[in-house]
């Protein structure tokens, strides 16, 4: 069993060796193809950490009028009844209170406005969260039509156009990738094609023998994650050693504004992703080629 | 034991290749099929090898129908059956020895069983003084005595040659059928050979069956061999 395998191994390198060209050629296909995944991942989760930390400007913050405050319950009811709130979430003097403290990084200046706890200046508050940000003028211009509510503030249209930005860079990304891996897994699909072809001697041999199509198929589909293999080696290099020293040049902050994601383990997670990816796309490419070529004789 | 029940075999090409064939072989028998080309000899060792499934009719092989068998179980059929052709068929970059070898490797042999059998073998055909040879070193009739070692190394029960003198001159060719004598008696195989050379048929009479247009249209000397 473990003889067996070890051959089907090594028949895989014999066949990268018998068409070394083809075979180096998918190979860098899966390489460009795995470094444009890679820059795409590390600007996705990136900003995806960049989106989340603004996440919470994305909802307008209305402060209630102390004399109206013990009615909450009923104001809240309301709000919620306007067109395009999703959530709202209270907060009472107390809490907002807390939530500034929170702010302070200096543990003596919390100290400091903790004293003026009894004398609370803040006010109670509803948190309220949209899921259209086209909507949120229209909500902000109802709240500040209610009596109760004392003043209205929203991160400002900016984080929209942010966030629709990076949407559209989610998407146009996502398809490059896709057509990407497509090419790469066709390139492999063809390069297996040929081996099998040029192979065609032997499989007839093996057949004749009575070996089992699996044992057949075995080293075909090793070679097509040998070449994804071979293909992903320089994209991890260049995540890890490229992410780190962008890392450092920048000192972790993109534009001065952008905190990116520390390198470690990130980096790691990072090229074992484009690894598993260039082994995936080597194994799905020949296993297609395989099934296609050596399936329909008995 | 072959038994063959009135099997059609038309292709999607509309070619009839086979109209009707019965036919009855028992263990250790020797038999020769004769035909002129195109008669339907290569479609009946495609249906008893398995690759070919009968249009209509039943091949029973050893108490297998082999039309009825499942894609997966054909290899370990066809483990059952070896086949020799005329154009040898050995990887040119390994040695005879490799050759045989590769046979019993594909089958999960054990190393050490691998190594005796190949020797076995190798002798049996009479070759075993070239096994370090490769296959462009040897001539046509030891070409063809290594295709036959590859073949029943397996130690199958029936052992198909497809005009296995084919490429050989006369004398060549009657060693060959003198060891397809040999090891139908000393590995106790039947053996079919499909051949057109009437030399080889009247030097060493056995059973024959002769083919035409995918009939059957004679089956002469038959019980000879047994």
């Amino acid at each position: 069993m473990i003889r067996r395998f070890f051959r089907h191994i090594k028949e895989g390198f014999f066949g990268v060796g018998r068409h070394l060209g083809m075979a180096l050629s998918s190979a860098s296909a899966v390489t460009i193809t795995l470094i444009i995944i890679g820059i795409f991942i590390v600007i996705t989760l990136n900003l995806y950490e960049v989106t989340k930390s603004i996440e919470g400007s994305i909802s307008i913050v209305a402060t209630i009028k102390d004399e109206y405050d013990s009615d909450h319950l009923a104001i809240q009811e309301r709000i919620d009844k306007i067109d395009g709130v999703e959530s709202i979430i209270y907060h009472t003097k107390d809490q907002e209170f807390d939530y500034y403290l929170d702010t302070m990084g200096d543990d003596s200046l919390r100290e400091f406005y903790e004293s003026y706890r009894d004398d609370n200046p803040f006010k109670a508050a509803f948190i309220i969260y949209t899921d259209d940000g086209n909507k949120i003028e229209s909500i902000k211009t109802r709240l500040d039509d209610m009596i109760e509510i004392d003043s209205t503030s929203d991160g400002g249209s900016n984080t929209y156009v942010l966030v629709g930005v990076l949407d559209h860079v989610r998407v146009v990304g996502g398809i490059l990738v896709v057509a990407l891996i497509i090419l790469a897994m066709y390139l492999i699909y063809n390069t297996i094609k040929i081996t099998i072809a040029s192979r065609s001697d032997e499989i007839w041999i093996m057949r004749n023998v009575g070996a089992k199509n699996g044992y057949v198929r075995a080293p075909f589909l090793v070679e097509g994650i040998i070449i994804g293999f071979l293909g992903s080696v320089i994209p991890m290099l260049a995540a890890v050693f490229g992410y780190i020293y962008l890392y450092q040049s920048v000192s972790g902050r993109l534009f001065g504004a952008f905190v990116l994601i520390e390198p470690h383990p990130f980096v790691l997670y990072v090229a074992g992703l484009l690894l598993a990816i260039g082994i995936v796309v080597g194994f799905v490419g020949s296993y297609i080629s395989v099934f296609k070529y050596l399936r329909l004789k008995r | 034991m072959i038994e063959i029940e009135n099997v059609f075999k038309k292709y999607k090409n509309g070619t009839h290749a086979l109209n009707g064939i019965s036919l009855e072989v028992k263990d250790e028998e020797f038999i020769y099929i004769v035909g002129s080309t195109g008669s339907g000899k290569s479609t009946l060792i495609k249906i008893l090898n398995g690759e070919e499934i009968p249009t209509s009719g039943k091949a029973i092989v050893n108490g297998i129908d082999v039309g009825k068998l499942r894609f997966s179980k054909v290899p370990l059929y066809r483990r059952n059956v070896g086949v020799v052709f005329q154009d040898y068929r050995l990887l040119p970059r390994k040695t005879v020895f490799e050759n045989v070898a590769y046979a019993l490797e594909v089958v999960d042999t054990p190393k050490k069983e691998l190594r005796s059998r190949v020797r076995e073998v190798l002798k049996l055909v009479d070759i075993a003084d070239k096994s370090n040879a490769f296959p462009d070193e040897l001539s046509g009739g030891q070409q063809q005595r290594v295709a036959i070692a590859r073949a029943i190394a397996n130690r199958p029960k029936i052992l198909i040659a497809d005009e296995p003198t084919g490429n050989l001159d006369p004398k060549k060719s009657d060693e060959i059928i003198k060891l397809f004598e040999k090891i139908n008696q000393e590995e106790k195989t039947t053996i079919l050979i499909v051949t057109h050379d009437t030399e080889i048929v009247k030097n060493h009479p056995k059973r024959m069956i002769m083919i035409e247009s995918g009939h059957i249209v004679a089956d002469l000397n038959k019980g000879a061999s047994i």
